[in-house]
This record gives structure tokens, C-alpha cells and sequence, in this order.
């Protein structure tokens, strides 16, 4: 309700002690640290799971970033939006406590209130065990990761990549 | 039927773990097996906490789960400032037990409305209900955004509680923003008298299995933090010994440990709470446990949602109850802790909504923690899981196959078990590729 001046929300999510789950968190960290336009907000989302539903409404454009497995390399991203996947997963043992982005989605269609545009950054993951680190193959990828959102986003704010120690390029690729 | 094999595959669970099977394997109808593994204890939750300092231990606990970070940063926060001797405020223990209040609606909502609901209506989950009941998803969402909101307001943000610190507060509400949120916990009592009449309908299964229930207590309040840790079998201890209650032990077939104190198994959670504090609910909570028909003992196992349901109704009048209380003495500045170069052993615990927790450091006099325990509720519930099991497959082996499995994960579902709360995971198929 209080975030309803913001027309682009940008929701990371996971949980960082759960190895790669973390990127997502990780990449909103990021990304709060640069100078983003008045319009754009950027919120860690944890695991909250359904909750994405109240903080998705009343925005036009939401961009989310998670783990996901999206058929890519360990460590590579894809971009994706909710037509153009089909999430898998019986709904017979849909669960609120891993509610993750897959649920949340769903019920938001069923109920209607997905947002005009909704925009997935899924990282294909190396381990989601209990681990407060990324692995090196994620770790690699987040720079391109959050310039690529930072475009998705229509910042000009001209992200200098330079100062992180890795860029993979295969991703800029694959999108 | 001579033998029944059931294997429940829980796929959220074994796409993150590869555990979460409930295996019933009846031979000429006598039980020979009944085993279940759904939650890893957070396995490394001393590495990731040795050598940190202790002001970071509730910010890094408080990720363990999703769901009850508020919870754990509780826990660890007693834990810590009983180690170093910190007391605190009245001001900040309102605020703790509002923003505690918080995340227990918010879960119990969760539970109820998107897990226990579906079940019972027979639809399978709530992406079903949406299509046939949106009214009623709708209303669940909207309960879970003021919950939400609650804790954000005393939290400082929707998902991680960052302005809890030890001894107190980093960042406060002002009173006329508590007196906003209590003007819109007021007209939730509309949402609230739906709630209970949508579970008064619910055909709750016939299933009673005495145990032992173990919950916080104390004299004068429905306990949710502190207290001492009361059994249902009359033992009391005081949260230092919290280890004469849940004795772990290893069993064959599980990687996770069993609890166990004065019978074979004990339950923890909303109806453990019920059981030891009913006396201390909210009246309007008793007049719901009424209309239910529950009074203590309440020994069926899937009571624990209607138990849940209660402390909804008792969460909204207390917290409304809570700002009156912090309005009537205003918001205050107070000064921080300061480390005081002498270190100690503290043991926290809180009634989180899936039970009671505990948290144990030993700090020492440079502030680093160096050594760390947790006890998660639903590890505690596992031997009294399995218990109800055995006890209610022999009731139901008349019944297909289909029938038993559906018992079997609503009876877990009761527990409200935090499956792997930590971790979820997309899995995407892209179409036309």
C-alpha cells in the first residue's frame, strides 16, 4: 500500500544461508547500492513466499530474481517471463513454507493480480545446501546478473563492471 | 488388504533434499514400519555462529527460516542478552511481544487458510480455492498483508526484523503509527468472525492419542517469549535445563534427532500452548475454543489448526490491547547496550507458532560467540509425528490406499511443520524450446 509511488519493484529473493538461494538476495544487496531513478524500488524478499503477492500489488512492472532451475549451465541466468514459462510441480502438495516464486505466481494468476508485466531472472544453481557463501559459479555471475536487471529496469546509470573481479560473458549470450 | 505401502513424495521437499517421505508398510495387518523424515535441522547453526560477534548472531539466525524470522532473532537476542546479563526495557518488551504477535498471525494464516482449508474442502491445494472461493484466498491475503504490515511497522521491514538489537530497539514506531495499525486491527475482527465461522465447518477427523504437551508458561500472560517450560505431565523446568526436556537422541532410519521427556514421545505448538495456557487466553479466544468445543486436554493431534485459529483471534486482542498500552506511556528514545568486556552462557527460548524454540550461546569477554545450540520445534514434534502414525494407520486400514496417504499428510500438516522452511526453489519448463 505505502509503495504504490514506485511504478518498478524489484524483488530478490531466497534465503542466504541455503547456498546459491542466496543470489537473489545477494543481487538486491547489490543493486541497493547503486543510484536507482525514484520510480524503481528494490526490496530483499527473502522466503517469504506468498508475501510477494501483497508486495507485487498495485505495481505496473515487477522484476524478480531467484534461483531457479531453468535448464542452463550451473551459475548461468535466464530471462523470462511468466507467459513463457510453465512451472512445474504437482499443485496437490503446494506448500506455504517453500512457497517459493512458483506458488506465488500461480495464486497470483488465479486471483488475478499479477501485475501488467512481470519479469523472471532465474540462476541455474551449483548447491542449495546449508552454506552462508555462493558457490564461485554464481559468485561469477552476479555482476552481469544485476547489470542485466539494472537494464531490464531502464537504468542509464551505466554500471561499471570493471570493478568486480569476474564477468561471464556466456550469459550475455543466452538472454 | 494384507499389505499397504505407502510412499508419500513430497515433491518440494526432494527437489531441495532428496528427504520427506512418509513410509506406512502394513504385513497381515499389523504395523511393521512407519517412518517419516521431512526437516534437516539447520545442521551447521554453531559453524556459521562460532568466532561472529554477538551483536550479528539474531540478523544471521533470523534467516534460518522464512517464515519465523522474528522468532528466531527472539530467541537469539534472550539467548545473547542472558549471556551477558542485559536487561531490558518495558518498552522494548511491548514491542517484542507485538511484533511477535505479528508473525504469529501471519503464519498461523498461512497455515490455516492455505494449507489446512484446502484440505479439508477437499480442492487439494489453494490454487483451486482461488478459482472456486477467491473471496476467501482474498481475505487470507489481506489478513497476511496486516500481519505483515505489523511487523514491518516494529520490525523496521517487511521480511527481516533488522531494528530488534540486543537491549533493544535501532529504529521505533511512533505512537501515531502503532494507533493507525490498531485502528486497522480493530476492523479486522470482521475478518476474523469468518475465519471462525469458515473452520467451525470444517469436518475435523476423529483422532485422540493422549501425549505430553510442552509449552512456554507463565502466571499472568499467554507465553509466547520467556517463561519457564511447562509439560502437560506437571514437570516444570526453568529454560536453563531445557535439555531435561527434549534428551535428543539418534534413531536408525533418520538423520534428524528425536525428543523425547516423560513418555515416548511430546508435541509442541499452538496446541501444546492451548493445553498449558488456556487459562491466560483472551477471553474473546476462550469464547472461540468454546464455539470449537475445545478445552484442555485437547489430545486431537488435528485440533492444532483450530488451536492456531484460537490464537489468531487471541494474537489481534492482544496486540490491540499491546498499543493501547505503549500509546498510554508514549515512545521513547533509549540508550543501546553497551559490551561490557565480560562474556557468559544464555539460553533463549520462545513459543514460535510451530513451537518452542531454544537458543543457547556462550559468548566470551571479547564478544565472540563460541559455542551454539538450536533446538527447532518441529524436530522436537518428529517422535510424537510418528507416534500418531502408528496409532491412527491401524484405525483407517479399511479405507483405499489414496484415503490413507491423504490422513497421513493431513495429519502432518497439523503440526505445521517447517519443511525445510529455508530453501524454495523454482523449476521452469520453457515452453516451445
Amino acid at each position: 500500500m505505502e509503495h504504490t509511488s514506485f511504478d518498478t519493484l524489484i524483488i530478490g529473493l531466497g534465503n542466504p544461508l541455503r547456498g546459491d538461494d542466496g543470489v537473489g538476495v545477494r543481487a538486491v544487496q547489490m543493486l541497493a547500492e547503486q543510484t536507482l531513478p525514484a520510480s524503481v524500488e528494490v526490496i530483499d524478499g527473502g522466503t517469504r513466499g506468498l508475501d510477494i503477492i501483497n508486495l507485487m500489488t498495485g505495481r505496473r512492472r515487477v522484476i524478480l530474481i531467484d534461483a531457479a532451475d531453468v535448464g542452463r549451465p550451473p551459475g548461468q541466468f535466464a530471462r523470462f517471463t511468466v507467459d513463457e514459462a510453465r512451472f512445474l510441480g504437482s499443485d496437490q502438495h503446494f506448500s506455504v513454507h517453500t512457497a517459493g516464486l512458483r506458488d506465488a505466481l500461480l495464486l497470483a494468476q488465479a486471483l488475478d493480480m499479477l501485475p501488467s508485466e512481470v519479469i523472471i531472472f532465474g540462476v541455474q544453481p551449483v548447491h542449495l545446501e546449508w552454506d552462508n557463501a555462493l558457490s564461485a559459479k554464481v559468485e561469477a555471475t552476479l555482476p552481469n546478473l544485476v547489470e542485466a536487471v539494472l537494464a531490464e529496469a531502464a537504468i542509464s546509470i551505466g554500471v561499471n563492471t570493471s570493478l568486480w573481479h569476474t564477468t561471464n560473458n556466456e550469459n550475455k549470450d543466452e538472454r | 488388504m494384507t499389505k499397504v505401502d505407502v510412499n508419500v513424495n513430497v515433491h518440494h521437499l526432494t527437489r531441495v533434499e532428496g528427504h520427506g517421505n512418509i513410509v506406512v508398510d502394513v504385513k497381515n495387518g499389523e504395523l511393521v514400519r512407519c517412518e517419516l523424515q521431512i526437516v534437516e535441522a539447520p545442521r551447521f547453526f554453531e559453524a556459521m555462529l562460532r568466532g561472529r560477534p554477538y551483536m550479528e548472531a539474531s540478523h544471521i539466525t533470523s534467516r534460518i527460516c522464512g517464515i519465523c524470522a522474528t522468532g528466531h532473532a527472539t530467541a537469539s537476542l534472550r539467548a545473547t542478552e542472558t549471556a551477558l546479563g542485559v536487561e531490558i526495557s518495558e518498552q522494548t518488551e511491548l514491542l517484542r511481544k507485538l511484533l511477535f504477535h505479528g508473525e504469529t498471525l501471519d503464519s498461523h494464516i498461512l497455515h490455516v487458510y492455505m494449507l489446512v482449508a484446502p484440505d479439508f474442502l477437499g480442492v487439494g491445494s489453494v490454487l483451486p480455492l482461488a478459482a472456486s472461493h477467491p473471496e476467501v484466498v482474498k481475505r487470507a491475503l489481506r489478513m497476511k498483508k496486516l500481519a505483515g504490515d505489523l511487523c514491518a511497522l516494529v520490525s523496521g521491514r517487511h521480511t527481516h526484523p533488522i531494528a530488534m538489537t540486543v537491549g533493544g530497539f535501532t529504529h521505533l514506531p511512533t505512537v501515531k503509527e502503532l494507533l493507525a495499525m490498531k485502528e486497522r486491527l480493530v476492523a479486522a475482527r470482521k475478518d476474523l468472525d469468518e475465519t471462525i465461522a469458515l473452520l467451525k465447518t470444517l469436518p475435523w477427523p476423529q483422532f485422540e492419542r493422549e501425549t505430553e504437551y510442552v509449552s512456554l508458561k507463565k502466571e499472568d500472560e499467554y507465553a509466547y517469549i520467556d517463561g519457564v517450560i511447562a509439560t502437560t505431565d506437571g514437570f516444570t523446568y526453568s529454560l536453563p535445563d531445557y535439555r531435561k526436556v527434549t534428551n535428543e537422541t539418534l534413531v536408525p532410519h533418520s538423520t534428524a534427532k528425536h525428543c523425547k521427556h516423560n513418555r515416548e514421545s511430546y508435541m509442541v505448538g499452538a496446541l501444546a500452548r492451548f493445553n498449558n495456557n488456556y487459562r491466560q487466553l483472551h477471553p474473546k479466544a476462550k469464547a472461540v475454543a468454546e464455539e470449537f468445543g475445545m478445552q484442555p486436554i485437547v489430545t486431537n493431534t488435528f485440533l492444532n489448526s483450530a488451536a492456531q485459529a484460537i490464537e489468531i483471534v487471541h494474537c489481534v486482542e492482544d496486540s490491540i490491547q499491546l498499543i493501547d498500552q505503549l500509546a498510554g506511556r508514549g515512545i521513547e528514545e533509549e540508550p543501546l547496550y553497551q559490551f561490557q568486556g565480560k562474556g557468559g552462557e544464555g539460553v533463549g527460548s520462545c513459543d514460535v507458532p510451530r513451537g518452542i524454540l531454544f537458543h543457547n550461546y556462550v559468548i566470551d569477554d571479547d564478544g565472540l560467540i563460541e559455542e551454539a545450540n538450536c533446538i527447532i520445534p518441529t524436530g522436537q514434534n518428529y517422535a510424537n509425528m510418528e507416534a500418531d502414525m502408528r496409532a491412527l494407520v491401524p484405525q483407517i486400514l479399511d479405507q483405499p490406499q489414496e484415503k490413507i496417504t491423504h490422513m497421513m499428510e493431513m495429519l502432518i500438516r497439523a503440526y505445521d511443520p517447517c519443511i525445510s522452511c529455508s530453501t524454495h526453489f523454482l523449476e521452469v519448463e520453457f515452453i516451445g524450446n
